[in-house]
């Protein structure tokens, strides 16, 4: 009885890591997650996969500060395209139409972000901000397909692990144990 | 396709050349803005100027920060927003060539290296008048090159 249940458990074993193998060969090119605190600190970075150099913990710190400063200028930078005054009557004061309003951006309805895509030979760098500030970058292969998806369970998970951890000192650095074990076994587990 | 603006920067980080294709106004109507434009016209060359600048820190960080991540031989392509994209082209001699297009628009990557082996090595590089450096964007400003630029974008939407 004893043995048969042993087997089992191997069985499932290989299963489960030629399973995850086939993942990680067929479409998943996740390389690594940073995540950046509201004041643009490092506060999380883990590799997931070979594919882009080691950096220092130093350099991760000033790539962390860098990006959130760049995001900033790409969201300032966004063209501005001048709109026309509303046809007003010439009695009207002209001191109503104020200079914020003489201009719309070019997707009128959707909030101005900054950089959401980066793309260059080697990866495909993806970064999402929470509503209240956090930014999650990830790193993946540029034919990784459905990366939001990805980002968007991250950030659940991050929901759930970190900031439901009571232990955990908010805009500090995560050392969740729980987070690392569900973010490593769901990157590894898709397929 | 819209492109929105154009930027050259040479390898001394200075911007040699610039030019912006603003769309036109999104509400139509029919009174001329001849009363607005002077206030207007101002606003817009003032914030182009430091437009140029903060365009210049941006690909020069990310282009750093891909290096840096990619190894030397990695390149920076080009990034999104939620409101536009901006195409990265660099040459060996580090002239840099930056445009900003709306979402729509597929890679330019191949359109900025036409621009440069094209018009710039063709009009400006080729052009005995012009000098070797451009400080100021001398010698990029020539009729020729701005012409066929104009062309080449409007032909590309």
């Amino acid at each position: 009885m004893y043995n048969l249940e042993f087997e089992n458990t191997i069985m499932f074993l290989n299963y489960t890591i030629a399973l995850s193998d086939l993942g990680t060969l067929s479409n998943m090119g996740v390389f690594s997650l940073i995540i950046i605190n509201k004041a643009g600190g490092l506060i999380y970075q883990r590799e997931f996969q070979a594919g882009l150099r080691k950096l220092s913990t130093n350099d991760y710190l000033v790539l962390a500060g860098t990006f959130h400063g760049v995001h900033a200028i790409t969201r300032s930078i966004t063209p501005k395209i001048p709109s026309v005054q509303p046809p007003s009557p010439a009695t009207s004061s002209p001191s109503t139409t104020t200079p914020a309003a003489s201009h719309s951006y070019p997707n009128p309805g959707v909030p101005v972000t900054g950089l959401d895509y980066l793309e260059t030979d080697k990866f495909r760098l993806t970064c999402f901000q929470t509503l209240t500030g956090t930014k999650f970058l990830l790193f993946t292969d540029p034919l990784t397909g459905n990366v939001d998806t990805i980002v968007q369970k991250i950030y659940e998970l991050y929901a759930d692990f970190v900031m439901k951890n009571p232990f955990y000192q908010i805009e500090m650095p995560v050392r969740c144990e729980a987070f690392d074990r569900h973010l490593g076994a769901w990157l590894r587990g898709r397929t | 396709m819209v492109v929105y603006s154009f930027y050259i920067f040479d390898r001394h980080a200075e911007c040699i050349y610039k030019r912006r294709w603003l769309p036109r106004p999104t509400s139509i109507v029919g009174k001329s803005r001849s009363e607005a434009a002077p206030t207007g016209l101002g606003q817009t060359v003032r914030s182009s100027d430091d437009d140029s600048k903060l365009v210049f820190g941006t690909v020069f960080s990310l282009r750093n920060m891909v290096r840096k991540l990619g190894g030397e031989e990695d390149n920076f392509v080009s990034f999104t927003t939620s409101q536009y994209k901006l195409h990265y082209y660099e040459t060996p001699t580090n002239t840099k060539f930056v445009m900003l297009t709306d979402l729509k628009s597929p890679s330019m990557r191949i359109a900025l290296q036409q621009i440069y082996i094209n018009l710039f090595v063709e009009y400006v590089v080729k052009n005995p008048l012009s000098p070797t450096e451009h400080p100021g964007g001398v010698g990029v400003n020539n009729e020729l090159f701005e012409e066929s630029l104009e062309q080449f974008v409007v032909r590309a939407v």
